[in-house]
């Protein structure tokens, strides 16, 4: 049936999806204290979407930011059709026809979407913008993919969903060959995700390669043709779709063994202390309910995004709620604002240091002191000197921070040592419930043992502790209980007896049927 | 003893801010040697007098200014809040009202600004530049039309209580100006370094998300430190009234940026969390030396500014290499 004139076309096609327009051999590259690549190979084809997928911290970002020349590896061999790229620069990257889809869109919001597409390529007719020629190609490159966007709309005003298709069409409009779509869809709606997608086929179509970053193994069925597995840096395996599955995939991702020795201590499971009743706030807090009883750590666990981090906000009163009720001690709480929460006896040591947690440029003493003020003052909010430096050295002594002396910048700490000034704020002063968000994040091991040591302690004395962690290994090492989230639901509660990497990650990527085409 | 010693003199310069204060003082007392040997009257007791009422001023706007600072925010309003005070109070005197009544009254008009300065830049969370240039033409406004666009008379015999409390009073030889620019000193100064509500107002300044997860009412804070401001304006503006004997529309124009450059000089931060008032002293202190001593020198006014501006960027300037220039050598010994 195959007409002669199409043959040399047919062959072209076949050509391309056969050979590799991008091949990593070998890659490494490491930071200041960090194997972030280990000996990675990672290839793709002309006119497939290649899934990459790992953990949070894997190295499927650092890989990206290899190919598109963001940071230049320590060793291996990057080839972009066929040719060696020994010193990729990301203006080069571009040239060669990479671009990245972020997971943040980097475009100007005041801008239209024609100065957008055009940005810093701008056509000119002498010295003034040919504006009216510019509109025309970017209609026409919205026209080939199907996108209903007039292309002199302010950016801004475009819901999310089409802000990135606006990024699609730039990446086009720079003839790129490689697109690299970092969590596409995690703001996207089920129609949204299908329009998307359907552009996506339509780019494999048109030869070019995709590199598909996402945590949804749902959705991957629908677009991709192959999956590359990382893990702690380290390349797994690939292999084509239709020849696994996800059970597969996920042992893949998990699938590595716990060397860490925890320091668990078991206690009597107590009574309730705090009780969370059906929180709701936007889209990252959905019905949440959950219970803390004396004697048990309660570990939250979920990827990056799930929701976890918004939860403890709600709770704390940092940001607002749309229902929900908190009961502490069987007494319910009124809750509006962050000193609602510690006068009540929640207290909550954030996720990120350097924003939340520390005044860097205040005195460690300051930064021990600052939420317990009301402790430290006399009636007339007199500060007491003699408690203030009590209280702080107490603190520096129970949590062992290493530090110059009280009076010095929290700045000039490591990051180990800032992370337990932030903790020794919170433990200074009498609570029921402490919230630990992510408290090893970027900590040495020694730091994290006795970051766990000192939950336990907590535990002992039979204050509540909630641990937030995307890492498994030590939730499963030191949590007695491990709910599980994703997009703002509650999908999981394991005992830590029965808890495995496994089971984790199914709940943890158990993301609502969005696609009407999926069982 | 020698440790001892030694303890005391480090304690000392890890006090908080202390670095700068300590290198702006040795270059005022550098500037005050080259002004006692180009004019030898520059030292003598009658211009000493003199240099500490025109610092007086300065000094009171400086520390307004610098509790605003440190929470990360400016106030351009001063200069205007003065200007409203100033001409208030004599509006009201030269209407027979009794000075005492007339003080409070201002006072109350000088804190709503102080108020609406800070619900503006923390409740609303407009840019405090943006606030406070809106608030500094209203207020601008307010002074010029409470008197129905004229300077008021003299206020009259029966305010010279009033005159003499604010400005040609002396007690145990030194004028009022002088004592209750200290007193005031004394106790904002403690209030910024003693109390709960100075530990909130550094607190917000370095990092407002910190602050707030940590309990401190941000709002609240933010607008403490304006009232601050605006009391001090208020306070400045008085003394104005009391030296002129009436109230003038233009009073304190330019003031607001005076108060900057005290700060500035004396090591508060623009960038917030950072900052003592006893620097803001010696800021004042620099800028009112220049002006005397610049003045006895023969300088003319043109000069007068031209130093000043320099001395306002070259000490910032010096700060930031003295800062910069330690780091990499600090390095370079780990």
């Amino acid at each position: 049936m195959l007409r002669a004139e199409l043959l040399p076309i047919f062959v072209e096609k076949v050509m391309r999806v056969q050979d590799y327009i991008v091949e990593m051999n070998h890659v490494s590259k490491t930071f200041p204290g960090v194997k972030a690549l280990d000996d990675v190979s990672f290839n793709l084809r002309a006119g497939e979407v290649m899934a990459l997928l790992g953990e949070n911290g894997a190295g499927k970002s650092t890989l990206v930011k290899v190919l598109s020349g963001v940071y230049i590896r320590d060793e291996g061999e990057v080839k972009i059709f066929g040719a060696e790229q020994t010193d990729l620069t990301p203006k080069k990257a571009q040239e060669l026809g990479i671009a990245i889809i972020h997971q943040e869109l980097n475009m100007c919001a005041h801008l239209s979407v024609t100065e957008n597409i055009f940005l810093g390529r701008e056509i000119r007719r002498g010295t003034t913008l040919a504006e009216k020629q510019m509109n025309k190609k970017a209609k026409a490159i919205l026209d080939e993919l199907n996108i209903n966007i007039n292309p002199k709309t302010i950016v801004g005003d475009l819901p999310v969903s089409k802000q990135q298709m606006v990024e699609i069409a730039k990446a086009l409009s720079m003839d790129a060959k490689i697109l690299i779509m970092d969590e596409p869809t995690s703001a996207l709606s089920s129609k949204e995700i299908d329009d998307l997608f359907s552009i996506i086929r339509k780019l494999k179509e048109a030869g070019r390669g995709i590199v598909y970053i996402s945590h949804r193994l749902e959705e991957l069925q629908h677009i991709v043709d192959r999956v590359s597995i990382m893990r702690d840096g380290k390349y797994i395996t690939s292999m084509n779709f239709a020849d696994t599955n996800m059970e597969e995939i996920i042992s893949y991702m998990v699938g590595r063994e716990i060397k860490e020795k925890f320091p668990r201590i078991s206690c009597k499971k107590g009574k309730k202390i705090m009780e969370i009743e059906n929180f709701n706030a936007g889209r990252m807090v959905r019905n949440i309910s959950f219970d803390v009883y004396e004697g048990e750590t309660l570990g939250i666990a979920g990827l990056m995004g799930a929701g976890r981090t918004e939860t403890t906000r709600v709770i704390f009163g940092i940001d607002p709620k749309e229902s929900g009720t908190v009961f502490l001690d069987g007494r319910e709480l009124k809750i509006h604002r962050p000193i609602d929460a510690i006068k009540a006896g929640i207290v909550l040591v954030p996720e990120d240091r350097k924003k939340d947690g520390l005044c860097v440029n205040l005195s460690i003493k300051d930064n021990i002191c600052l939420p317990n003020l009301d402790i430290i003052c006399n009636k007339a909010g007199v500060v007491k000197r003699k408690k203030e430096v009590e209280m702080t050295d107490n603190m520096v002594d129970q949590l062992k921070i290493k530090l110059p002396g009280t009076e010095v910048n929290a700045a000039t700490l490591s990051g180990g040592n800032q992370q337990k000034v932030v903790v020794g704020k919170w433990l200074a002063r009498k609570s029921r419930v402490v919230i630990f968000d992510e408290p090893t994040r970027g900590i040495d091991v020694a730091a994290k043992v006795e970051i766990y040591n000192l939950m336990n302690q907590l535990k002992k004395e039979g204050i509540g502790v909630v641990f937030i962690s995307s890492e498994m290994p030590e939730l499963i090492g030191v949590s007695d209980r491990i709910l599980i989230m994703c997009d703002g639901r509650m999908t999981g509660e394991l005992e830590t007896a029965a808890a495995t990497q496994d089971k984790i990650m199914m709940y943890a990527t158990k993301f609502e049927n969005k696609m009407e085409k999926s069982k | 003893m020698e440790k001892k010693k030694n303890g005391i003199v480090k304690k000392f310069l890890s006090i908080r801010g202390m670095g700068q204060v300590v290198t702006v003082t040795i270059g005022l007392i550098i500037m005050c040697v080259i002004f006692g040997i180009l004019s030898p009257s520059f030292f003598s007791g009658r211009n000493v007098g003199n240099l500490l009422r025109q610092i007086a001023p300065i000094l009171l706007v400086g520390i307004g200014q610098s509790y605003v600072m440190i929470t990360g925010n400016i106030d351009l309003s001063i200069g205007s809040v003065l200007g409203m005070s100033c001409m208030i109070s004599a509006t009201l005197m030269t209407k027979g009202i009794s000075p005492t009544v007339a003080v409070f009254i201002t006072l109350a008009a000088c804190l709503a600004v102080g108020l609406i300065n800070g619900l503006l830049v923390a409740q609303f969370h407009l840019p405090a530049f943006i606030a406070t240039l809106g608030t500094m033409q209203t207020a601008r406004g307010i002074a010029q039309i409470v008197n129905n666009n004229y300077n008021t008379d003299a206020i009259g015999k029966a305010a010279q209580g009033f005159r003499d409390f604010f400005y040609y009073g002396k007690l145990l030889g030194i004028y009022n100006t002088v004592w209750i620019t200290l007193v005031l000193f004394l106790v904002f100064n403690f209030l910024l370094s003693k109390t709960r509500t100075g530990r909130h107002i550094y607190a917000v300044g370095s990092n407002i998300d910190a602050a707030g997860l940590s309990g401190v009412n941000v709002v609240a804070t933010t607008v403490k430190a304006y009232l601050v401001s605006s009391f001090c304006a208020f306070t400045v503006g008085l003394i104005t009234c009391a030296t002129a004997g009436m109230g003038t529309m233009d009073a304190g124009n330019m003031y607001e940026m005076y108060a900057v450059a005290a700060s500035v000089i004396g090591g508060v931060s623009t960038l917030g969390g950072q900052g003592i008032l006893v620097g803001t002293i010696i800021g004042a202190a620099i800028w009112g030396v220049l002006q005397n001593g610049l003045q006895f020198a023969g300088a003319p006014v043109a000069m007068r500014n031209i130093v000043i501006g320099v001395i306002v960027v070259v000490s910032v300037l010096l700060d930031v290499i003295i800062r910069t220039g330690r780091k990499p050598k600090l390095k370079k010994s780990n």
